[in-house]
């Protein structure tokens, strides 16, 4: 075989590889959008040829608190995020920069947060927020969501100061300007791939996050992964409006994944200053 | 311009991450120092010895534990370091990323309020005189480890400070833009005549660029001088063998008593080194001692020598001169000789030494025993 045939057949193998793993990788996704078009009667007996309906979205749209269960969402998961960037970029700040006793232990404690499953803390965690009123509130959520974002946070950022020479921040003082000049004039604008594409991953983890809210709130407060439920407990299971609520809900995280994509690999791997 | 004075400087880190060997855990111990109006003084030693936490806290980035430090006559212990009147050129140049080089260099100016029209004659004037006006409109990234460094020093000077401070400037460039970067400095504060303190753990740097150089080891200064008084008369073992290259050969000897003679004999080898007269009050039969003589005080006797035979072990023909090795126990004795002569290995060579140049060292302290005169 010649070098060009041979380079032909390598790519036709591996663009008909690529196809069937989208394939296999959105085929649920699809199936899912296709349900939404599906009346309740033609659910189970048609699959690609059925009447197309707007009803599940109406339905859903008008005649359920979707747009509520959205706002919870929206306030837990940006909360949390909020809460985390506060916090976590000062901590990532100290990792990286001072030296104090245990430091590395501590550093590594607040990764293993995320190692435990959440299954395994949500129980002791539903008793003591009862105890502590923090149950079916947004401080709880947003509090208990530290565990899924703060981490990430931390590590990430952190690697990008040990990357930034502490010479900088020496020649500004130097220079007659305070750490806080320093740091929105200089050290901000490094981090910000890292602490930009970090934050918008805590995001999503959040917004996706089904075992924390499911136990730890549902009255008052219902983010949109919880609520989606709802649709299976009435007495007969309106898959297309399940569909609708799971669709519209995992819209941001999609809409997020592909405008960062580029940027995420990017900002999580690289360091601020290279060269 | 203005003289920069130490006085009993110390410091001492409380940082429990830290581990410091140095002596009583002091990263800085006693220090005194004194740089004249306009002269050039090296901090030199290896790393750790407080060489770049006395220059930080000359700059005031590093808290004083105790002691004083003036600049002319202003105690500046307390001052903020833009108070301070100084200009610091940093190892890892420490630019500003987002910013051009223009604005890097111009920075400082800009903090301090300096009229626009100014600023921009200033920032021309040093960018001509550090040879960098090409790169003002270019990106630190873009820049090479010379220029870099270019820039740095520019932005140092900019502030037309009383005191200079460059903490290892040279030591992240290779070796022909080091050397070339080496002539630039000196040009620089022939130029400029600024009081200026330079930090390197590079003797070869000390030596070409300083006045006077302070030789530090464990936080302890060890010697204070000329580039030439360090050389010629070092302190102790210490300075002997930092300064030098390649460095002096110190060799561990016992003296006998050999008629009226006394003789340098080393373990498990032949040779012996007559004692120049000038020692004959230190020494005794059987006293032990550490022999030190720099490589270019050796060399190899004619035909008629009564220097003693010795093999050659290493044989380097640099070029511009040859380093022989020949092997005294344990150790390498290495001399330099502008003498065409190839050796081969294992070369018989009379070994003469200048005992004039030969220098004394306590066997326990390190400290220098100075002869007679």
């Amino acid at each position: 075989m010649s070098p060009t045939a041979k380079k032909r057949l390598y790519a036709v193998l591996k663009n008909g590889g690529l196809a069937i793993y989208s394939v296999f990788a959105l085929f649920p996704l699809l199936w899912m959008v296709i349900l939404t078009f599906k009346s309740d009667a033609e659910m189970l007996t048609t699959t690609f040829v059925f009447t197309p309906t707007l009803d599940n979205y109406k339905q859903v749209l008008f005649y359920t608190d979707y747009f509520r269960y959205i706002k919870d969402s929206v306030i837990v998961a940006g909360g949390a995020v909020l809460v985390s960037v506060l916090a976590g970029v000062p901590a990532a700040y100290a990792f990286a920069r001072y030296e104090f006793k245990n430091k590395e232990k501590i550093a590594f404690q607040i990764l293993s947060f995320k190692f435990a499953p959440e299954i395994l803390v949500v129980l002791p965690l539903y008793m003591i927020y009862q105890k502590l009123g923090l149950y079916d509130s947004y401080l709880g959520l947003i509090w208990v969501y530290q565990l899924i974002s703060m981490p990430l946070i931390i590590w990430v950022v952190r690697g990008y100061f040990e990357d930034i020479s502490v010479e900088i921040e020496h020649a500004a003082q130097v220079d007659g300007y305070n750490w806080y000049q320093v740091f929105l004039k200089f050290l901000l604008p490094l981090i910000k791939p890292g602490l930009v594409s970090s934050a918008l991953l805590c995001f999503i983890f959040a917004w996706n996050s089904f075992t924390f809210p499911l136990l730890l709130a549902g009255i008052k407060i219902e983010p949109i992964t919880v609520a989606a439920t709802k649709y299976l407990a009435q007495s007969t299971v309106h898959y297309g409006q399940m569909a609708v609520a799971a669709t519209i809900s995992a819209l941001p995280s999609i809409i997020f994944a592909i405008c960062i994509q580029k940027h995420l690999v990017r900002g999580l791997s690289f360091g601020a200053v290279k060269g | 311009m203005a003289n920069l004075t130490i006085k009993n400087l110390f410091k001492r880190y409380d940082n429990v991450g830290k581990k410091t060997k140095t002596v009583n855990d002091y990263a800085v111990n006693d220090l005194c120092l004194t740089c004249n109006d306009g002269e050039f003084v090296a901090l030199l030693g290896p790393s750790g010895c407080g060489k770049t936490t006395t220059l930080r806290m000359i700059a005031g980035l590093e808290e004083i534990t105790k002691g004083d430090i003036y600049i002319g006559e202003t105690r500046i212990n307390d001052l903020h370091p833009k108070d301070r009147h100084i200009g610091l050129a940093f190892e890892d140049y420490a630019m500003y990323p987002p910013l051009t080089v223009y604005d890097n260099i111009a920075f400082n100016l800009r903090a301090k309020g300096v009229a626009k029209g100014e600023i921009d004659g200033r920032v021309r004037d040093i960018a001509k005189l550090m040879h960098c006006e090409e790169l003002l409109d270019m990106m630190p990234v873009k820049l090479s480890g010379g220029q870099k460094q270019r820039v740095n020093i520019a932005r140092a000077i900019v502030r037309r400070p009383e005191i200079l401070l460059m903490d290892e400037p040279l030591s992240h460039l290779d070796g022909k833009m080091r050397q070339s970067m080496r002539v630039e400095i000196k040009r620089l504060h022939i130029e400029i005549n600024c009081t200026s303190v330079y930090v390197t753990h590079d003797q070869l740097e000390a030596m070409s660029l300083a006045d006077r150089i302070a030789i530090m080891d464990l936080g302890v200064l060890q010697q204070f001088g000329t580039p030439m008084e360090v050389y010629d008369d070092p302190v102790n073992e210490f300075v002997a063998a930092f300064i030098g290259e390649p460095p002096m050969n110190i060799l561990e000897t016992t003296v006998i008593k050999d008629e009226n003679d006394f003789f340098f004999t080393f373990a498990e080898s032949e040779l012996r080194i007559l004692v120049p007269a000038r020692y004959y009050s230190k020494v005794r039969d059987g006293f032990r001692v550490k022999m030190g003589v720099r490589p270019m005080d050796l060399y190899v006797g004619g035909p008629e020598s009564k220097g003693n035979p010795e093999r050659v072990a290493v044989f380097e023909n640099l070029g511009d001169e040859r380093r022989i090795g020949v092997r005294v126990g344990e150790h390498m004795m290495m001399l330099i000789t502008n003498d065409e002569t190839r050796y081969r290995h294992g070369d018989i060579i009379r070994l003469e030494v200048n005992g004039e140049k030969t220098h004394l060292f306590d066997l326990e302290t390190g400290d220098r025993i100075r002869s007679d005169r």
